[in-house]
């Protein structure tokens, strides 16, 4: 009985997966095709899309703008959010929900209200729409996971340990660097990456602040609409790799040596 | 229990001094103006029950917690303002408050790496304290491969290694099991002994103030209502208090009248002092079961309950005025429960306190 249901269970998650996996597998394996239109049989593998790709100023153009905001805003939101969750944690537990009711606000309201909602103000108060405008633009909704993230951390933490860094003679820049941080730092740069998920994959917020230019989700956009090519998928494995590298390497750099 | 041990001052100035020190957090007072002396080499402890400001007054100390008034002397220098890195204390917290980031040997090293401390050096030190301490062979864990009783060990050798003037220690043995509890207290005593440091603790274990400290200030609503050896506190509290805080007593409720006291229990003699309501005080080992001619207070009543539990016999007595005394003796009388007593002291043996 309880084996069968195990087995049972474990073929229906297995079935999860694969069904949310496969069109992963899907864009990768058609990324490395010869074929013309996304579609079986694969005659020949190849990585002509890749190639057709790399050869377009357009596409490198939108890639750097990507990292540039991805970055900026992973950088600036676990910058910001870090410090808002230290301060958070130290007011009561009651005025601190009550704040993190109102900065995640964002988070709550469609992505599609926000975006109009950035545009008019940027109109009206004259601001010029560049990458700084996205910037801005994607920190409204990352910024809210990153108080969360470190936030929630921070309930459980061993406030005796920065007291106990105090005692042994560390100032509190001191005690921070070398105790709260590292003891942080996993949860950080995880919401780090999170926010630059967030951002990398944001349509938009994105297409209603830009103005001009292309990042990767509206260059793809862009050439759905013309032409629906497999180098979209070759772009799809390159922002799969990007993330996946990006977590491997946040993982290896957040253990603490020293 | 540790002998009352002498001031071991010699009219030399104390090493840490506590003058008018209070702290109000908003409406609510956790210590009121407060004066302490605390003397190099001693093992003091800040006993109370919880919520008597004791932890606020040891971390007021440490430089944790700024006071609302009054000032902090240590060496007859004046550290009120000065932030706990700038201090000659340490402090074992009551949750260790280890590094889960570091090894148990970093952890140690860690203020004397801030210190600057040569390498060499730092590494002769780090050595000699775990072996004071006894865990040198945990210096490559982590704090989170560490059991309760090790981690407490870490604790103390990190804050040791810096050879503070004031050893602060907040609820030292309160997270260990009872048998782990005994075996540190021995160790602590042991440490205490070989350094010759002087120790300042917070419990609300008056087993382990009396089985650690030489000096004890009773603490009740944020004030210090005795101090003294402990001895001392045991056998002359000062207030009904301290005398039902420390150990087990008799208080039964009397009234003094032109410089002689009635119990309510029936008994009086005379002792000169002020009119109103006065309470005895005795210990449960000071009364006797069917007193022979030296015992001064007489009292009859009814025996309710005798447990033998080793050492001594309980007897619990309700007296004829609805109090109850508790005898300890070492030989059982044979008398049995429901039979009418008497029990009786000697007048030396009690303790009266204003109040009731």
């Amino acid at each position: 009985m309880t084996a069968v249901s195990n087995a049972l269970w474990r073929a229906f998650g297995a079935l999860v997966v694969a069904l949310m996996l496969t069109p992963l597998a899907l864009v990768v394996l058609f990324s490395f095709t010869d074929n013309a239109l996304t579609n079986f049989p694969i005659e020949r593998f190849s990585t002509r899309w890749f190639r057709t790709l790399f050869e377009r100023a357009e596409f490198w153009k939108a890639f750097g703008n990507s990292l540039t905001i991805a970055g900026s805003v992973a950088v600036i939101s676990s910058v910001v959010g870090t410090l808002a969750a230290l301060a958070l944690a130290r007011l009561g537990e009651r005025l601190a929900n009550a704040a993190l009711v109102t900065l995640c606000f964002p988070v709550m309201l469609p992505a599609l209200v926000i975006g109009i909602a950035l545009l008019v103000f940027f109109n009206k108060t004259g601001v010029p729409f560049s990458l700084a405008t996205v910037i801005l633009g994607h920190l409204v909704i990352t910024q809210p996971f990153v108080i969360l993230i470190v936030y929630a951390r921070m309930v459980g933490f061993d406030y005796a340990a920065v007291d106990s860094a105090r005692d042994l003679g560390a100032s509190p820049w001191v005690a921070f660097w070398t105790v709260t941080f590292p003891m942080v730092s996993t949860t950080v740069i995880g919401a780090a990456l999170i926010a630059m998920a967030i951002s990398l994959d944001d349509f938009i917020i994105t297409f209603f602040t830009i103005g001009g230019g292309n990042t990767l989700p509206t260059y793809i956009w862009g050439k759905v609409r013309t032409y629906l090519d497999p180098s979209i998928n070759a772009i799809g494995t390159i922002l799969l790799a990007l993330t996946i590298a990006s977590t491997v390497l946040a993982l290896r750099l957040s253990r603490y040596r020293g | 229990m540790a002998a009352d041990a002498k001031r071991p001052d010699g009219g030399r100035t104390p090493l840490v001094q506590l003058r008018g020190l209070t702290k109000s957090f908003g409406p609510v007072v956790a210590v009121r103006p407060l004066d302490l002396d605390i003397y190099a080499g001693d093992f003091f402890a800040l006993l109370g029950p919880s919520g008597c400001g004791k932890t606020t007054l040891l971390r007021m100390i440490g430089g944790f917690t700024e006071p609302s008034g009054g000032t902090i002397a240590i060496d007859g220098v004046d550290v009120t303002r000065l932030g706990p890195e700038k201090r000659p204390t340490n402090m074992v917290f009551q949750g260790y408050g280890l590094f889960p980031h570091m090894t148990v040997r970093q952890n140690i090293g860690y203020g004397l790496r801030l210190a600057r401390v040569a390498v060499a050096e730092r590494a002769g030190r780090v050595e000699r304290i775990m072996d004071l301490v006894r865990i040198a062979e945990l210096a490559e864990r982590r704090p989170d491969a560490l059991s309760g009783g090790q981690a407490q060990r870490v604790a103390l050798a990190r804050a040791l290694v810096m050879e503070p003037r004031v050893l602060l220690l907040d609820e030292p043995l309160a997270a260990l099991d009872l048998k782990l509890r005994k075996q540190m207290q021995e160790e602590l005593r042991r440490i205490h002994r070989q350094i010759g440091g002087t120790f300042v603790f917070v419990t609300h274990d008056q087993g382990e103030a009396m089985g650690l400290a030489n000096r004890i200030a009773v603490m009740e609503a944020g004030s210090c209502v005795q101090e003294g050896g402990p001895e001392e506190i045991y056998r002359q509290p000062k207030t009904r208090f301290v005398s039902s805080f420390i150990g087990e007593a008799n208080v039964l409720a009397g009234e003094r009248r032109a410089g002689v006291v009635t119990l309510g229990a029936g008994a009086g003699f005379a002792e000169a002092g002020a009119d109103g309501t006065v309470s005895v005080v005795v210990r449960p080992e000071d009364v006797r079961l069917d007193p022979g001619a030296d015992a001064e207070i007489r009292l009859d009543g009814r025996l309710e309950d005798v447990v033998f539990l080793g050492p001594y016999t309980r007897y619990r007595v309700v007296l004829d005025s609805g109090e109850e005394v508790v005898v300890h003796a070492g030989d059982a009388a044979g008398q049995a429960v429901g039979e009418r007593v008497a029990v009786g002291w000697r007048r030396d043996r009690q303790r009266l306190v204003q109040g009731s």
